[in-house]
């Protein structure tokens, strides 16, 4: 076993390295020099040749390719070009306010899905499991956007009971960081929760159909106790994976909830820098993204080979 | 001849959120620690487009000398924003010699910088230095060019000789470029600004918002909020309903006006004046089609002003014929130039063999442009253009292909600067491709004349922009503002760059 | 095929089929007639409620918006149908190849997969737009790229099951070349796994669509589109909600027309896995 944690950690690295060069090169070729954007419209060519050169934007590519890539390693890229802020500490504040969200959100949306999803499954015979499945059908398919407007709308703007948007840190002020979580997150937990849900009930209605469930009941266990004792471990498998890419695509994905309701988070971070080219920023933010999907795939994998005795190959499990 | 550089509405919005547990909702809830002194008074202020950084010296947009001029920074004079006239500031009074070469100015006594110094006119000298040295990069900047020198003639005085009699270098300094930093005060002006106004920076929390603080030793008449944040949005939505649950008392500049049927009730004030910014939809004259006049006047004759305006900007907004607000000495009602008239408008094409000509109007993606450029296409496709829009990234790619590139056939702009009609329209090198030499000729004699004579000469100029269809003038944006009623104090028409706080107060 | 899958009719099949079957419709109808001309500013009143004379109301530009939403089936299906397309057309050959090849090859095509899945399709259409401009093409370019992984995966996976049996053993035994083998044995195998992941797809194209027109970086005005029109309605919210939800609705529809007939096929081709 961990001969193929050891294969697969190789693997990130590698993956993560060729992702740096994508990255960097894409960079390259976006129009519009970022001297001339910083200094605006008539700037002369003169300042424009200066700031290219203050900032090495000149030299040959492989040299700032480097000098970024040990920038990243020491947690220092660098400054931006037009705020001169710090990069480093600005992307690792950003983070963490995205992590928070994602975080609350996709707990909700587990807590939500695990006990729907397998009621679903047990019931899906019967008309309110039915429902259940066709009310998921359509959480899954309403933009998570669409959701935080309304619920802006209602619990914010008509009935005052929660702020409607912005951004405070926990330390500073805790009861109001949670009352600014809630109505986010909840965006966000409606689809992913529906999506999530809809994985549990196909995982545990594969298991329901198994053999060995059959066994356990004619051992005399009750179909709750069986279901919990040997459906959970095996449904886990896939519901992980999912949880995964979820995970995964909610670093980006909520930006369209950081917009609705204006946290500063990550994916804004992204957008701005773009529209400003500082390819800097953008080029690192785009890093930490790509890093953060690919640690999480590794966790999943390894998660894996832990939980399901049968991925395990070859050695001693 | 001093080009004067455009810096487009969508810079000049900004606001940002701060929702700290003190000042959220100020004015709805009771605040317990705030009713004992002035100092605590606090005011929330939501803008859109964040400032890049805080140096306009080196960084083009109107979001930095919004948040910054007047309240932190200062210049020898200011525009008033309610009377629009040019009042004194830093200088309390100034002279003009007889050959109109040299302005002498008396600064006042008191005065310092953020960082304790005293506000000298060794200070003013340096200023002006530094705006014509490489320092300064941004196009403002030449403004200054017609100064031959600046001398600290005496502790408090200070003297500026022009290289030639010049109308607008005066005005002029009661912008960016007027503005006065401290000859110690300038080491690291994109993060931590030094002036002598009464406010001084506080604070920048990044994608959210800037607060200001009064500053305590400050001149002049202290102003009545103690802290003031400029909380910046991407979203209008968002705004609105940051303004519906009293998370801000202020929404600085509305970028949805269909929105503000939302805030017409007794517990919000909606303020419409006038600002600088005319909505430009501008030809590509150096080619084919707009090349020829009477495709441009084709145009013009297509576009039903009135339904455009109500259409797209909620009727919220003034009409003009050309590049002149009615602020503005040597403004004419235009309009009447080119009234809507389809007819006319597919006649004109017909006649230059270019009915049915394919056009790319190219938008940047900014609110007004995008949802006028809605209705331009519309009316023009009636009057037989085949249009094509598409919207490009603002600033970056809208600078690059239709600015620089002038790889377009229309766009839609706002202008905001002050008294930019030579600056937009006297260059043929500009994206607009206009500046012939007769109107080149008679922006000069404005300059250099009397002012009876710089009057009639911009009224001309004016007159022949319109009527030469080198544009056309969709309307003049509107300076709107939703605030609690409460508030006064509150800049009706946007005069200058400036959201000028000094007056701000709350009853 | 269609055999087996008449023999399977669910009512997943039926309510998603019947769904999507409108929304081709409504593209189809719309190349013919319109209630009213498209994308035209008509000089009436706008925010008008539903009536006779504009079935579902005007929106702020004066336009109906009826015609928009009938306008915009053509938009969001062009959207899948490219995304969806591309993905196929990439990921199908790539997992199929990945399967085919010598362990060490096949591993490293599909770690280059894991790569790009890891840009998911925001970033990418986010990545795109400031490279060409926000608009339709990039939308789809990027959504059909970052698609792409989900494709080749689920192609590998079913190639790998078809190269196992004893068909393919025999095929090869027989001399048969790789090329012959992927296309008369394993193509028509994994078929019908490809045409479940392409509804699926589909539906989250449309999603993503939706989501880039509200950054603004979707379709650009003057062209009809469900996404621009929910991102043009939104400053209006609260005084004309029915602009918001009409949109709105149309998006849901079709992601649940979409997603109920990715299920249904799923639940109809593969007997194992019937729940019915």
């Amino acid at each position: 076993m961990i001969l193929q944690l050891l294969r697969r950690l190789g693997v990130l690295i590698a993956s993560v390295a060729v992702s740096t060069v994508v990255v960097f090169g894409f960079m390259q070729v976006l129009p519009g020099n970022p001297a001339r954007v910083a200094l605006g419209v008539n700037a002369s060519d003169a300042a424009v040749a200066r700031m290219t050169e203050q900032y090495g934007l000149d030299r040959p590519l492989p040299v700032q390719y480097f000098e970024w890539i040990v920038g990243m390693l020491r947690l220092d890229p660098g400054i931006e070009y037009i705020s001169k802020a710090p990069i480093g500490p600005q992307i690792g504040d950003r983070l963490l306010v995205t992590l928070w969200l994602v975080a609350a959100a996709m707990v909700l949306a587990v807590l939500i899905a695990v006990p729907v999803g397998t009621w679903m499954a047990m019931r899906h015979r019967h008309i309110d499991g039915v429902v259940l499945s066709g009310l998921s059908q359509v959480g899954v398919a309403v933009p998570a956007f669409l959701a935080g407007i309304v619920l802006i709308s209602v619990f914010a703007v008509r009935l005052g009971w929660l702020p409607s948007g912005g951004w405070v840190v926990p330390a500073s002020d805790p009861v109001g960081f949670v009352q600014r979580l809630i109505l986010p997150s909840i965006s966000l937990a409606l689809v992913q929760g529906s999506v999530l849900a809809r994985y549990v009930r196909s995982a545990v209605l594969d298991e329901l159909h198994q053999d060995y469930l059959r066994t356990a009941q004619a051992k005399g266990l009750r179909p709750v106790q069986a279901v919990f004792r040997h459906t959970v471990r095996n449904a886990a498998v896939p519901v992980v994976t999912v949880l995964g890419l979820q995970l995964a695509g909610l670093l980006v994905g909520a930006v369209v909830i950081e917009r609705v309701f204006v946290i500063p988070g990550l994916g804004s971070l992204l957008l701005d820098s773009v529209g400003q080219r500082e390819l800097l920023t953008v080029q690192t933010v785009v890093m930490v993204l790509v890093v953060a999907v690919l640690v999480i795939n590794f966790i999943v994998d390894a998660l894996y080979v832990v939980i399901d005795p049968r991925l395990r190959v070859g050695g001693r499990a | 001849m001093a080009t004067r550089p455009f810096s487009a509405l969508g810079c000049a919005m900004a606001g940002a959120i701060v929702l700290s547990a003190c000042s959220a909702g100020s004015s709805t809830n009771d605040d317990p620690s705030g009713s004992d002194s002035d100092s605590t008074q606090e005011v929330t202020i939501g803008l859109f487009a964040e400032p890049a950084s805080l140096d306009f010296t080196t960084t083009d947009g109107a979001a930095i000398p919004q948040a910054l001029l007047y309240n932190v920074y200062e210049t020898l004079l200011k525009v008033d924003s309610a009377t629009g006239d040019v009042v004194p500031a830093l200088a309390s009074s100034y002279e003009v010699s007889e050959d109109r070469l040299t302005y002498t100015f008396q600064l006042v006594q008191d005065a310092t910088f953020s960082n304790g110094a005293e506000f000298t006119a060794e200070d003013a000298v340096f200023s002006i230095d530094r705006v014509k040295s490489d320092d300064w990069t941004v196009s403002l900047k030449s403004a200054m060019d017609v100064v031959e020198s600046a001398e600290a003639t005496g502790e408090h005085e200070l003297t500026v000789t022009l290289s030639q009699p010049d109308n607008s270098w005066l005005y002029a300094m009661t912008t960016g470029v007027g503005a006065m930093f401290d000859t110690e005060g300038v080491g690291d002006l994109a993060t931590d600004p030094i002036g002598t106004g009464p406010y001084v920076f506080a604070n920048w929390d990044r994608g959210t918002s800037i607060t200001l603080e009064r500053n305590e030793d400050y001149w002049g008449d202290a102003p009545f909020f103690g802290v003031v944040e400029f909380a910046y949005f991407e979203d209008p939505n968002a705004v609105n309903s940051a303004m519906l649950t009293g998370d801000i008392d202020v929404v600085g500049t509305v970028q949805a006006p269909e929105s503000l049927a939302e805030f017409e009730t007794d517990e919000f004030q909606i303020i419409e004046g006038t600002t600088n910014g005319e909505v430009v939809l501008s030809f590509n004259s150096d080619k084919a089609p707009f090349s020829d006049v009477r495709v441009r006047q084709a145009a013009r004759y297509a576009i039903d002003h009135p339904t455009l305006l109500d259409t797209c900007w909620a009727g919220r907004g003034e009409l003009i014929g050309s590049m002149v607000p009615p602020t503005d000495p040597w403004y004419e009602d235009r309009t009447g130039d080119y009234p809507f008239d389809l007819d006319k408008a597919k006649e004109l094409l017909a006649d230059s063999g270019n009915e049915g000509v394919a056009v790319r109007l190219r938008l940047p993606n900014l609110p007004y442009a995008v949802a006028c450029g809605t209705v331009v296409e519309s009316m023009l496709e009636d009057a037989g253009f085949e249009v094509t829009v598409d919207s490009l990234e603002f600033p970056a790619t809208w600078l690059e292909e239709v600015f620089t590139a002038k790889d377009f056939d229309m766009s839609i702009v706002s202008h905001v600067e002050p008294r930019d009609m030579q600056a937009v329209f006297g260059d043929p090198d500009y994206y607009t491709t206009y500046g012939i030499p007769e109107v080149q000729a008679l922006f000069d004699e404005a300059n250099t004349g009397t002012e009876e004579e710089q009057t009639a000469k911009m009224k001309e100029a004016a007159a022949l922009i319109s009527k030469d269809a080198a544009a056309d003038f969709l309307f003049l944006l509107p300076n709107l503002i939703v605030a609690d009623p409460d508030i006064t104090g509150l800049p009706e028409n946007a005069v200058s760059t400036s959201f000028d706080l000094s007056a701000l107060a709350r009853e | 095929m269609m055999r087996l899958v008449m023999a399977r009719l669910n009512p997943s099949l039926i309510v998603g089929g019947g769904l999507v079957l409108l929304v081709v419709l409504l593209a189809l109808v719309s190349f013919v007639w319109t209630p009213h001309p498209p994308m035209k500013v008509l000089a009436t009143q706008a925010y008008q409620r539903p009536n006779a004379e504009f079935w579902l109301g005007t929106d702020r530009f004066r336009r109906d918006v009826f015609t928009q939403i009938v306008l915009g089936s053509r938009t969001a299906l062009f959207v899948g149908f490219v995304s969806v397309g591309v993905a196929a057309l990439v990921g199908v050959p790539l997992g199929i190849f990945a399967a085919m090849s010598p362990t060490w090859l096949g591993h490293l095509v599909m770690r280059g997969n894991d790569i790009v899945l890891a840009f998911p399709a925001l970033l990418l259409a986010i990545m795109f737009a400031a490279l060409y401009g926000g608009s339709t093409q990039i939308a789809m370019v990027a959504i059909g790229i970052a698609t792409v992984p989900s494709f080749a995966r689920i192609t590998r996976s079913g190639a790998l099951g078809v190269l196992s049996t004893d068909f393919v053993m025999a095929a090869r035994a027989a001399g048969r070349g790789p090329f012959a083998i992927a296309t008369r044995h394993v193509l028509p195998n994994v078929v019908g796994l490809i045409i479940v992941q392409a509804s699926v797809s589909f539906a989250i194209a449309i999603l993503a669509e939706a989501a880039l027109a509200y950054l603004g970086l979707g379709t650009p005005t003057g062209q009809p589109s469900w996404g621009r029109m929910l991102f043009e309605a939104q400053t209006t919210y609260r005084s004309a909600a029915y602009l918001v939800l009409i949109p709105g609705g149309a998006i849901a529809l079709a992601v649940l027309g979409f997603n109920l007939l990715g299920d249904g096929l799923r639940d109809a081709l593969d007997p194992k896995l019937a729940r019915r």
